[in-house]
């Protein structure tokens, strides 16, 4: 473990649990590729891994799923574009400061103009103008892609309920992005508790929604769905991280389900 | 690695044109400048090759997809027999089941060899009700190494946001195949690798479970085709 911040003790928790819990019994090392194996999975508390995975689907399926589903058949597409909109503008600036501790002033003036245009243009950030009139797309960074830019390793792989797949330096990252969001730290009282609460709930059912159609494929179709997560997670990320590819979401967070779904076509 | 999959597409490859081009160039001179732009079609050929034929095989599978007229095991035929054509069924089947390849009797190998192709078209043919329509378009191609291309591909379906698709095709016994899809940043292959032998391993070991969980998802995926009618 690198950098913990003082304030996830919820992840210091979650590693403590994931060490003392049965650990995965490592290969015969008379094996070479069964070894190599081992070590490419990246997951030596698997067993741990797969009991938090089963807690997981047992709230996936009791309350994630049916009102993720619920949301999408109550309100209408557009208005929840415009709700993931407004989230994804929520989140400038934690991306903003992620642009810039990776050294990409590019990408950093794009979430900056966006931020400005789909703010006053684009009413609050309920419509995303800066991409349909100005053509600047939107691009999701964390704390978890600037720590691996900075050489941090991955950890061991870690599947954390509710929050899904992730693994020390994403959920350092995932700590950061709370810790060091202003809006976490903006004023006080009922009204801004309430908005909080309402911005973080709306963040969990804005995923789960665009994640529907991926995860019941998953669910279906996977002859082990644990394994086809852990592999799909990595490889997401380390797309991520490398800025290949399309644009996340703007909501997607920094750990777990909600990275880099729902990719957008370039034109 | 022993695995011949990779194998045939090393590492050392990415870096051969340099390798060649490079004392080349030193020793040439302008000869070699001449002979760079005589590189560089070639290459760019290579990369319209595995766009045409990506154009050529997404086509027929819209088609085979789209049409209304047959019913469900005439497009699945139509549909297995693309397939068939542009994947690299083999290479991508001993790629998936990676390490156990080797641990399999050949009868093993037999069996996985089918019901991997038969996974394969029935993954896509107990989808036809969701793929009703669908469209693509090419988008942007890039090449990777030497014989392998990625082409991207735009999938557009009425009422669901488009998704962008790379297709990863290389040369196999001189024609071009599709050996890899990447969605987002996700190789299907390797996935699928990691699912499988997942599987063996918590059966210890046993190819024979693999097996006969393919057969369990096959069957289930033919049932998902009736009802999509």
């Amino acid at each position: 473990m690198r950098l913990m911040p003082p304030n996830t003790s919820l992840l210091a928790l979650a590693l403590g649990i994931a060490l003392l819990a049965g650990c995965a019994t490592r290969p015969d090392p008379a094996d070479p590729d069964a070894v190599a194996e081992f070590e490419q999975n990246n997951d030596p508390a698997e067993p741990f891994n797969r009991a938090m995975y089963d807690v997981h689907q047992g709230i996936d399926r009791v309350v994630l799923r049916p009102v993720a589903s619920a949301y999408r058949d109550v309100v209408p597409q557009p208005v929840r574009t415009g709700i993931r909109n407004v989230l994804g503008n929520l989140r400038t600036p934690v991306i903003l400061a992620n642009d810039m501790l990776q050294g990409e002033p590019r990408r950093a003036g794009d979430t900056l103009g966006r931020f400005v245009i789909n703010t006053t243009l684009g009413v609050a950030g309920i419509f995303d103008v800066a991409s349909s009139l100005f053509g600047v797309r939107g691009h999701a960074e964390d704390y978890g892609q600037t720590l691996a830019r900075w050489g941090v390793g991955e950890g061991p792989y870690l599947f954390i309920p509710v929050l899904g797949p992730s693994n020390p330096r994403d959920l350092t990252g995932f700590g950061l992005g709370i810790a060091g969001d202003p809006l976490t730290w903006v004023g006080q009282g009922v009204a801004v508790d309430v908005l909080t609460g309402v911005r973080g709930g709306m963040t969990v059912v804005d995923t789960r929604e665009s994640l529907l159609d991926v995860l019941d494929d998953v669910q279906r179709s996977s002859l082990d769905p644990y394994a086809t997560l852990r592999s799909a997670y990595r490889q997401r990320r380390a797309a991520e991280i490398r800025n290949s590819g399309e644009a996340a979401p703007a909501a997607a967070g920094s750990t777990g389900f909600g990275i880099g779904t729902g990719a957008f076509p370039e034109r | 690695m022993p695995l011949p999959f990779t194998a045939r597409r090393a590492k050392p490859k990415e870096s051969a044109p340099t390798m060649i081009r490079l004392p080349r160039r030193s020793l040439f001179g302008a000869a070699s400048l001449l002979a760079l732009p005589a590189f560089r079609p070639a290459r760019a050929q290579d990369n319209s090759r595995a766009s045409q034929f990506i154009l050529a095989t997404g086509n027929e599978l819209v088609a085979a997809l789209n049409d209304p007229r047959a019913d469900l095991a005439t497009r699945r035929q139509r549909v297995a027999a693309v397939l068939r054509r542009a994947v690299d069924i083999e290479g991508v089947g001993r790629f998936i089941l990676g390490r156990w390849w080797r641990q399999a009797t050949p009868q093993q190998q037999q069996d996985y060899m089918k019901l991997f192709e038969e996974t394969l078209i029935r993954n896509l043919s107990a989808r036809f009700g969701e793929y009703q329509g669908v469209r693509f378009s090419l988008g942007r191609s890039q090449q990777r190494t030497e014989e392998d291309v990625l082409v991207n591909t735009i999938i557009e379906r009425p009422n669901t946001a488009p998704f962008s698709l790379d297709w990863r095709v290389a040369e196999v016994n001189g024609q071009p195949r599709v050996v890899d899809v990447i969605a987002e940043g996700t190789s299907l292959r390797l996935t699928q690798r990691s699912e499988y032998s997942s599987v063996i391993q918590r059966n210890n070991g046993s190819i024979q479970a693999l097996l006969q969980a393919m057969q369990g998802q096959i069957a289930q995926l033919a049932a998902r085709e009736q009802q999509t009618r």
